[in-house]
């Protein structure tokens, strides 16, 4: 099973800090969602494991090894970094051809991968004449060429239609299970919430966040129960008995927060409150983000003052 | 990790590249055609049969500049070279397995092209034109020059990790300033990469350099590329 393991790893560009004593571990068998804003240092980690970029500080392996001394790297690895990086004059099929030739890979692994993701009908026309969801499903071809135990994908839904954010959740789900190690970074939320296990949190450069997606949300936003009833008023005097109270949320409904929808239930029940609709909200990725956020914000504000 | 397969990649980079494969093949157009037109003008007290009958290099090697260039700048675009690295990521092998996957096929071409050359010029001068002897080490000067030329462009782009940057340096390098350069002065002019290497195109040199201590000198202009470009990729961020 090969995991990625990041140390301590640190990058900075001029005196910016792209990326900022970094330290987190890829388990293998799971999606993990590589979260943070624009500029938060998601790239610049991708291409520090990949070995094309130094670092200032710190390490990046994979499986205990450095990008740079596997002997087929693609073997290993596969990475999508950049949906532009093949040259617009060759077809998709000659681009994974060349790819193919560098780690001896045998050309029936071409075709497959054209073939799984859905790019064989097209495979014979040049990269030029592609749109960028199609430049998408190459990069991703050519990720998966050399059938790794480990896959990193840069913003792998950019530019894809329905169908095909759809189709990638399902790889990324598939990839999975066959026991990869998968890494996507993305930095839209509820895309992310769709497929990844366990998420990776970023700000500038900074690891803010390293843990299961539902824990993440769980403990950063309250549940709250939506409630309608046509008795506004003893709702809230059973509520107000449990120490609970119902804000309005505009459309005739109720919200109650930081309830959990069977123990409201049961109170209106015995309060023989009249119930017309009785829904739980669960947090979403996004209000836990914002959240986080929101208290990473606080954090940096107080430690300038001091 | 061998060498043999990143060379078979990039070979096969180039080609899958119609553009690489035109500029090859204007390579040997645009010498035959120049030097044809040049050895219709057969006058003059010092004319040289060898030099009008390969006169097309100068502007073959236009063709070559170009053919070195752009199979290097591919990689500059779009985040290319970041997947090249990532597929073989020992830069030294990379970048030598580019190298001899441009020189090979401008070695070929640029033979091709001396032999095509010489034999337009014998025929366009009849008895005036070249003998075998002097034509062939022409026409293999003419190649082993027009691949230095293509590696000396390709290493300066990978310096400059741009081909407009390396062309809008050599190409009025090569029209303009070796041409006013050289006529003003022996010496150190006989030493620029292009005016050193054409030694071996002539019938009779009066400088110190010959025909291959000549191209000697253009290799080491190209060396000196090569090594500078290699630098720059081994050491910079992909």
């Amino acid at each position: 099973m090969t995991s990625i393991d990041v140390q301590d790893l640190t990058k900075e560009y001029g005196s910016r800090r792209a990326v900022d004593h970094l330290t987190f571990r890829v388990e293998p068998g799971r999606v993990t969602g590589f979260l943070g804003p624009n500029g938060a240092g998601k790239s610049t980690t991708l291409r520090l494991l990949l070995g094309l970029d130094r670092p200032t500080n710190g390490t990046a392996t994979i499986g205990g090894r450095a990008y740079a001394d596997f002997p087929e790297p693609l073997r290993a690895v596969g990475a999508l970094l950049d949906a532009g990086a093949a040259h617009g004059s060759r077809t998709a099929r000659d681009h994974l051809r060349v790819l193919a030739a560098s780690n001896r890979l045998p050309e029936r692994r071409v075709d497959e991968v054209l073939e799984e993701t859905g790019l064989a009908p097209v495979a014979r026309r040049r990269v030029r004449t592609y749109s960028l969801g199609m430049r998408q499903r190459l990069g991703i071809a050519a990720a998966l060429l050399g059938d790794p135990p480990v896959v990193l994908l840069d913003e792998p839904s950019n530019g894809l239609d329905p169908e095909g954010i759809v189709w990638i959740r399902g790889l990324l789900r598939r990839l999975a299970a066959q026991g990869r190690t998968v890494l996507v970074s993305s930095h839209l939320m509820n895309e992310t919430a769709s497929f990844a296990d366990h998420l990776v949190v970023l700000g500038r450069g900074r690891l803010l966040a390293d843990l299961p997606l539902r824990e993440f949300i769980d403990t950063r936003v309250q549940p709250s129960v939506r409630v309608r009833t046509s008795d506004p008023a003893a709702l809230h005097a059973a509520l107000a008995r449990h120490g609970l109270r119902a804000d309005d949320s505009g459309d005739g409904a109720w919200t109650v927060p930081h309830a959990r929808v069977d123990e409201i239930g049961r109170l209106a029940s015995e309060a023989g409150v009249p119930l017309l609709e009785l829904a739980a909200r669960e947090g979403t990725l996004e209000e836990a983000y914002l959240d986080l956020t929101a208290t990473e914000a606080e954090f940096t504000a107080q430690h300038q003052e001091a | 990790m061998p060498f043999a397969p990143a060379l078979r990649s990039e070979w096969l980079k180039i080609r899958t590249l119609r553009s690489l494969l035109g500029s090859l093949s204007a390579v040997l157009l645009a010498t035959a055609a120049f030097s044809a037109l040049a050895a219709t003008d057969s006058g003059g007290a010092d004319f040289d049969p060898l030099y009008s009958t390969f006169f097309g290099v100068n502007f073959g090697q236009i063709a070559a500049i170009a053919f070195g260039t752009t199979a290097m700048s591919a990689e500059f675009r779009g985040g290319a070279l970041r997947l090249s690295l990532a597929a073989v990521p020992d830069r030294t092998r990379w970048f030598a397995a580019k190298a001899a996957a441009v020189a090979a096929p401008a070695l070929a071409v640029g033979l091709l092209t001396g032999l095509v050359g010489l034999a337009v010029g014998r025929a366009v001068l009849g008895s005036d034109g070249p003998g075998w002897g002097e034509g062939l080490r022409a026409a293999v000067g003419c190649a082993v020059y027009l691949t230095l030329m293509a590696l000396l462009a390709a290493g300066l782009t990978a310096v400059l990790r741009s081909g407009v940057a390396t062309l809008s340096i050599l190409i009025p390098f090569l029209l303009i300033v070796s041409f006013v350069v050289g006529d003003l002065s022996g010496g150190v002019a006989d030493l620029l990469p292009d005016r050193a290497g054409q030694i071996a195109l002539h019938r009779t040199w009066d400088g110190t350099l010959g025909p291959w201590t000549g191209l000697a000198v253009t290799a080491l202009w190209t060396s000196a590329a090569l090594a500078a470009g290699a630098w720059s990729v081994r050491r910079r961020d992909a």
